[in-house]
């Protein structure tokens, strides 16, 4: 049997899979660097705020805490890199290989279009979902979104910590370094670095913790807290939640087209398993 | 309110406490004593200073301040606008800023024993210590928290009053607060720069600090790199480092790029995350009602 089946039982329930171990290992990095930055970044940002002092003291006050945030700006600045290597070993490995050995060549063409249909990238599913979405929410239809293998509220939490980290880890470099940067740069860049960094931060952090975990922690669907980042799989009602389109492909593909449930939250969801208890 | 009577606990205890009261009311000769002039601090006082045998004064403190960019008179010697606003000696040295050096060091305060060790041999009297020695070494530490000589520099250079009035660009306390130094200073940190260490040049005292369009100055546009690239605070910073704005202060009229920077961000983080607590919001809602719906899905 594989290592990582795409889906698996367990006591009686069944699960799909979602993150791969070294993904998993990813986040848990970029989670805990960012909760690190965010704790002794933001005392400095809101100096003058009456928590700040306390915060920062956690964190050895003014002369040890700018170096553990440095210390997690680096491990989130490496992970950054091992990121981007990480992704172009992966599309190299599984997808461009294979894709030239089955054409036999492999046109600039052939290459973007490979890009574009990686799962994390926007497509027009997207937009279609998040219309879907609003009908949901404001109760026009009892259909939730269909939702591929990575929804839009995914590709926007990945999207957005990557485009933040190219800024603030650009601008937290340039601050670092300033004195090496400005042989380059004029010292106003520094100005602007600031504004980039903490603003930018800022945004990163209340995306994070309102949204992020909103989605991850807080909603009843999920609460306490999802375990597809610890475990790597997800549990079926979660999936049929949020990812339906992607989760009747993947229960056909494995031939189990009698056991697919119906969307979530549709009436006939209530009677399915009442008909199925009889 | 005038206080008329001097408290004897606190002048016993004050750096002029072997000062008889004639050596500063030096008009007063009998007492009672007729109305008298406000005490001027620059009058020969009552130490011989022992290497020229003169008199002592502050006086040359005094013609330094009268050159430098607090001076209440111009280069031709005429009144400045405004002359009023001027500080003079006490606005800056008032007595509670003159507390032992144990009082901002979170060292072990006090002076060191083996110095004193020293002074014993030749200066018997333990008061040499308690006075001069004092006197001496506290202008030779830095006695002060950058935070504490910030906020004596705000009490002009922060007044919007008086900002307005003399047309400066910024309120200089508060901008020094948004930048890294002063929200170090604020976390009590010494090692950072205040007011001085960037406004005086080197080698001289804050009484003789100048204009910053004046070219002698540390503050003049090119000299300024010299006081950041100061052995112990960023070497080899070039003069293109230095064109950081310390002082700027983010609104449309000062610095208009750095404004619609600044407003690009908060325009992003709004559209952002408005939207996003709008579905949250409506999420809640819809969890509440999970059958309800207009039109059912057959």
């Amino acid at each position: 049997m594989e290592k990582y089946p795409v889906i698996k039982t367990l006591n009686g329930q069944r699960y799909f899979y979602r993150f791969s171990r070294n993904q998993r290992f990813q986040h848990i990095v970029l989670a805990l660097s960012v909760i690190l930055l965010v704790l002794t970044g933001m005392p400095l940002k809101f100096h003058n705020a009456g928590w700040a002092p306390y915060l920062y003291k956690l964190f050895g006050g003014i002369n040890t805490a700018p170096i553990v945030h440095k210390a997690a700006g680096s491990v989130l600045l490496i992970l950054f890199i091992y990121h981007i290597f990480y992704l172009a070993f992966v599309i190299y490995k599984f997808q461009i290989v294979p894709l030239k050995i089955r054409e036999g060549r492999l046109t600039a063409g052939m290459f973007l279009k490979l890009l574009a249909n990686q799962p994390l990238v926007p497509n027009m599913n997207d937009v279609r979902d998040i219309k879907d979405l609003f009908k949901y929410l404001l109760f026009i239809t009892n259909k939730r979104p269909e939702g591929g293998l990575f929804t839009w509220k995914e590709k926007f939490d990945y999207w957005a910590p990557f485009w933040g980290m190219v800024v603030i880890g650009l601008s937290g470099l340039i601050m670092w370094n300033k004195v090496v940067a400005t042989k380059i740069v004029p010292g106003i860049v520094i100005n602007f670095s600031i504004i980039a960094h903490s603003d930018e931060a800022l945004l990163a952090a209340l995306f994070l913790f309102i949204w992020h975990w909103y989605n991850v922690h807080f909603s009843i669907s999920v609460f306490p807290m999802g375990m597809a980042y610890i475990t790597g799989y997800l549990p079926e009602e979660l999936m049929i939640e949020e990812h339906y389109e992607y989760y009747v492909e993947v229960m056909k593909k494995a031939g189990l087209e009698k056991e697919i449930r119906p969307p979530h939250g549709s009436h006939s969801e209530v009677s399915f398993d009442e008909a199925g208890k009889q | 309110m005038k206080l008329l009577y001097v408290n004897e606990e606190i002048f016993n205890i004050s750096i002029h406490q072997k000062v008889k009261c004639e050596g500063c009311h030096a008009d007063i000769k009998k007492i009672p004593h007729d109305p008298v002039n406000k005490v001027d601090c620059l009058i020969e006082c009552h130490i011989i200073e022992p290497s020229s045998e003169q008199k002592f004064s502050h006086k040359d403190v005094d013609t330094y301040v009268k050159k430098s960019v607090h001076a209440s008179v111009d280069k031709y010697g005429m009144p400045k606008k405004y002359q009023e606003d001027m500080p003079t000696c006490k606005n800056c040295h008032d007595e509670p800023l003159y507390r032992p050096l144990s009082f901002f060091k979170q060292v072990r305060p006090g002076i060191s024993d083996t110095a004193l060790g020293r002074c014993r041999v030749c200066h018997k009297k333990e008061e040499f210590i308690l006075r001069f020695y004092n006197h001496v070494t506290t202008r030779l530490h830095r006695t002060r928290n950058p935070i504490n000589i910030a906020e004596v520099c705000a009490r002009c250079h922060d007044d919007p009053l008086l900002v307005e009035r003399h047309g400066l660009s910024t309120r200089a306390v508060f901008s020094y607060r948004e930048t890294f130094h002063g929200k170090a200073a604020g976390y009590f940190n010494e090692k950072v720069p205040d007011c001085l260490d960037c406004h005086v040049n080197t080698g001289e005292s804050v009484h003789q600090m100048m204009n910053h369009t004046d070219p002698v100055s540390i503050t003049y546009k090119e000299n300024r790199y010299k006081a950041c690239a100061n052995v112990e605070c960023h070497p080899g910073a070039s003069p293109q480092f230095a064109s950081y704005k310390v002082h700027a202060e983010f609104n449309l009229e000062q610095s208009p790029v750095q404004y619609y920077f600044t407003l690009f961000f908060i325009i992003l983080t709004g559209g952002t995350l408005l939207p996003l607590m709008v579905i949250i919001f409506l999420d809640l809602i819809r969890r509440l009602f999970p059958d309800a719906v207009i039109r059912r899905r057959r």
